[in-house]
């Protein structure tokens, strides 16, 4: 089960920039009703547990939780068996196991799941429903893991716990409780990394792992994009922690310090420059110089293929500017694309950021930017004052775009090619380049014949 | 694993599923009022996968809103702390924000906690209609269903007359919005003022406009369900509406009831048109008949690929009862009529398979298909079955675009259907 008092914990992480700011015992703001729109917790649980492929994902609930979000993320893997990332498993528990419970049910199913998958692990998720009516969870996965010999691990992080950012924490906590130190690594090495909170969406990882090769970084293993169970087991070994691009998983990070006395950085691989900065980051964590020295080197070819594969898009690009509404780090990750890219940021929204998000958008965007934290009504005044060419937003801006005629990017649609590393920066220069090109926004809110006078 | 037809599960979980929730028929369902503010009462998540669900498949906002039960109030609060939470909180924030009426419904955590949301309406002043949807139960289709027919029952207004030439229309939660603007536009060609509940053509339609996704952007009006019972006639499209149409019929006996479990294929076509032709005492118009005439040379020039061709199909029970019927009715052969929940009509089907279950099941089939009419998700599995093709139907169609604009019923529906499948199957049966 999970307790309240864990939840407090999480909710009061200690290394959480903005928790320096709240009262004590105040930590992450609860849902209010009516006013929650992102995903609960166990969304979260589920996005920062789905990419270990080699591992079922089994939703011990009604049919609502899973039947909805199965197969929408774009999580790639290089896993060469059956690819359970993309899959659907679920109890779909009937009014009967909320009578009677549903334990059997749960057990029946991973027995299901073991004789006609084999996995190398099972994630049992509680949900709303199961949590409230009590199943034990907990017992049916240690009988589950006793019998089958894998590890199955259950993940308490119903629904009504909170928001998609502790679902993500309490998955860290499952990792860290039945995973994390289960298992020794066949051999390691001075330069062993964890990568953390990266899910590989679109295969943004593949962007730059080419490069930790080239450098001689080994990733030992990875929480958890194109990760496989029986390599996060191994985690405890590592000699640095590197989280990429999320903050919910500081926790885990944390107490991974405490416990193995694993240290931990933070970065992102959006952009040349954060790119390169993370690169630094970590050999200078990992202290080799031989390794400094070499990530120099490969930093230096990559940036220079990379200035001239930019070269063209760069004339293109000469004095457009651009309005960027989205939440949380993308909110100065691709501001600094953009800005690599030769587009000059004028407005970000800073909506739903951290204090640690707005003090880099802040220094990314400089003096004369504008930090928006009412987007929605700002963004068309600004795209007047500045004269802005194009909005990068989510959809619900799409309005403001066509209203302006000017170009639009929606950042938050599901995208299929990566924006990451060196060679993703070159992905949004060509998706940029189409987007100036296209006259749609301009073409379609023409008056029909109809309206005229 | 044997394959029947019956109320009992085969096994303990589902494996890439094709049951949508309770919940979800009842958000869309409220989605098709104008003005209406879908308010559901669960975990915050409940509502995010909803609108991440339609907003992908109608590429639409999507107006959801959600209380946000939380650990404490799932054990302390008994539903009205939240509802009414959940609209003050709402309403403060968004000042402009007049809804005609708030369309709640629960789902399986506070059904299970057993929340009195019935009561909760007494402290509200927008009209309010409420429906128990606990996704333990049923599916999208019987959570459409109940949702209809909570309006009806709370809404409309019982009367002892009928005004002539009205009709009411009661479309299954499987049918796009184009395709209930088809229905409602032959049943006004026969002259009647026609009302859909819900009605969908005029709210998820691929129309846009400032300021959308907080409430439903279009639809049939409030005032117009409150005078439903003044319709002459109700016509039920699908089994799972048939309970809708004798709510109506409580609140005025006068109404005449015609059912319909489909519109796809000629029979069930000229089954339609033959009662409103009955009814209105007049030939349907030339444009009509023309279509017939169009369907016919459909079947004749296509029954030559399906009629040779194997079929899985997967679908809500009231889908693919006509899909079904469409694809007998020219000689395909359906191998395994795979439903999402158990519903009477599927014993209409005739398929050499017909059963409840996921697309684990439905694969045990693929390799002797020459097509699947399946959602989204046989899209990945059939990269396995190159030999398999695939035409995507019902919920939820993620990547392709222009789905609400998909049109499968009546004559003309049924045309481009054929024409569509025969199509898709001449690539992978003569092109390789």
């Amino acid at each position: 089960m999970v307790s309240r008092a864990k939840i407090k914990e999480l909710m009061n992480e200690s290394a959480c920039s903005h928790s320096k700011e709240k009262k004590p015992g105040e930590g992450c703001d609860k849902p209010k009703p009516g006013l929650a729109t992102g995903g609960c917790a166990f969304d979260g649980a589920q996005i920062s547990l789905f990419p270990y492929a080699d591992a079922v994902h089994l939703v011990h609930g009604p049919q609502t939780c899973l039947g909805a979000s199965w197969e929408t993320r774009e999580t790639k893997t290089s896993y060469l068996g059956r690819d359970h990332t993309q899959m659907g498993f679920t109890t779909g528990i009937t009014t009967n196991d909320v009578i009677f419970g549903g334990d059997k049910r749960l057990s029946n199913s991973i027995d299901y799941v073991m004789e006609h998958y084999k996995p190398e692990a099972i994630f049992v998720y509680s949900t709303c429903v199961t949590a409230l009516v009590g199943d034990d969870i907990d017992m049916t996965c240690k009988l589950g893991s006793q019998k089958h010999k894998i590890p199955v691990v259950p993940v308490h992080a119903a629904g009504f716990v909170g928001s998609k950012n502790l679902g993500s924490r309490l998955a860290g906590e499952a990792v860290l409780e039945h995973l994390i130190g289960t298992k020794e690594p066949e051999y390691t090495t001075p330069y062993d990394i964890n990568l953390i909170g990266d899910y590989n969406v679109t295969g943004d990882m593949w962007q730059y792992l080419p490069l930790f090769e080239k450098i001689g970084l080994r990733v030992l293993s990875s929480m958890s994009g194109d990760g496989r169970v029986g390599d996060i087991r191994t985690a405890h070994r590592a000699k640095l922690n590197v989280i990429v691009c999320a903050k919910s998983l500081i926790t885990l990070t944390r107490k991974m310090e405490e416990q193995y006395g694993i240290p931990w950085i933070s970065v992102s691989f959006y952009g040349k420059r954060d790119t390169s900065f993370a690169i630094r980051e970590i050999v200078n964590a990992l202290g080799d110089l031989e390794l400094i020295t070499r990530a120099e080197l490969v930093i230096a070819q990559a940036e220079e293929e990379l200035e001239t594969a930019l070269t063209p898009y760069r004339q293109l690009f000469a004095g457009k500017k651009a309005v960027l509404n989205t939440g949380g780090n993308k909110a100065w990750s691709i501001a600094s694309s953009l800005q690599d890219l030769g587009i000059e940021v004028v407005a970000t929204s800073i909506a739903k950021s951290t204090q640690d998000d707005i003090d880099k958008a802040r220094e990314y965007l400089g003096k004369d930017g504008v930090l928006m934290t009412k987007p929605a009504s700002e963004q068309g005044k600004i795209i007047d004052s500045t004269g802005a060419h194009i909005l990068l937003a989510g959809g619900r801006s799409l309005y403001t775009a066509i209203k302006k005629k000017i170009s639009f990017i929606d950042v938050n649609q599901e995208k299929k090619t990566s924006y990451g590393g060196y060679s993703g920066l070159l992905n949004l220069a060509e998706d940029l380049k189409y987007a100036f090109r296209n006259p749609v926004f301009a073409n379609v809110g023409k008056p029909a014949p109809w309206e005229v006078n | 694993m044997e394959f029947s037809l019956t109320h009992k599960e085969h096994k303990p979980l589902q494996i890439n599923p094709i049951k949508h929730s309770q919940p979800m028929g009842a958000t869309l369902a409220f989605l098709g009022i104008k003005g209406c503010m879908p308010l559901m009462h669960g975990a915050q998540g409940c509502a995010s996968f909803t609108k991440v669900f339609f907003t992908r498949h109608f590429n639409e906002p999507i107006a959801v809103h959600n209380t946000s039960v939380s650990d404490l109030t799932a054990v302390l609060d008994g539903g009205d702390y939240s509802i009414l939470m959940a609209i003050e909180n709402i309403q403060n924030k968004e000042k402009n924000l007049t809804p005609s009426m708030i369309g709640l419904h629960t789902t399986g955590l506070t059904e299970t906690k057993g929340d009195d949301v019935r009561s909760v309406g007494t402290h509200i002043e927008i009209p309010y209609v409420f429906v128990n949807t606990p996704d333990y139960e049923g599916g999208m289709e019987s959570g459409w269903s109940l949702t209809v027919t909570a309006m009806i029952e709370q809404l409309t207004q019982a009367v002892t007359y009928i005004q002539p030439n009205t009709l009411v229309l009661l479309p299954h939660v499987s049918m796009q919005p184009i395709e209930v603007e088809k229905i409602k536009a032959l049943c006004e060609d026969f002259g009647f003022e026609t009302y859909a509940l819900p009605d969908l053509s005029t709210s998820l339609d691929g129309y846009w406009e400032a300021g959308q996704g907080k409430l439903s952007n279009g639809g049939i009006r409030v005032d117009e369900i409150r005078d439903l019972a003044t319709s002459s006639f109700v016509i039920s499209i699908g089994a799972s509406m048939k309970k809708s149409a004798l709510a109506l019929q409580k609140k005025n006996p006068l109404i005449e009831h015609i059912h319909f479990d489909h519109l796809m294929g000629l029979d069930a076509n000229d089954n339609f048109v033959g009662k409103l032709m009955e009814i209105r005492h007049i030939a349907p118009n030339a444009h009509l008949k023309r279509w017939r005439a169009r369907l016919q040379d459909a079947m004749l020039d296509s029954h030559f690929l399906i009629g040779s061709s194997h079929f899985v199909i997967t679908g809500e029970p009231d889908m693919l009862t006509g899909m079904c019927a469409l694809i007998r009715s020219v000689g395909g052969t359906v191998d395994a009529a795979v439903s999402t929940t158990f519903s009477e009509v599927l014993h209409t089907i005739d398929a050499q398979k017909v059963f409840v279950g996921d697309l684990e099941d439905a694969r045990e089939f693929f390799d002797g298909a020459n097509m699947v009419i399946s959602n989204f998700h046989s899209e990945r599995i059939l990269h396995s079955y190159p030999n398999t093709a695939l035409v995507i139907r019902g919920f939820p169609n993620y990547e392709e675009l222009g789905n609400q604009l998909k049109n499968d019923q009546l004559y003309e529906g049924s045309a481009y259907f054929l024409f569509e499948i025969a199509n898709v199957l001449r690539k992978v049966k003569h092109e390789h």
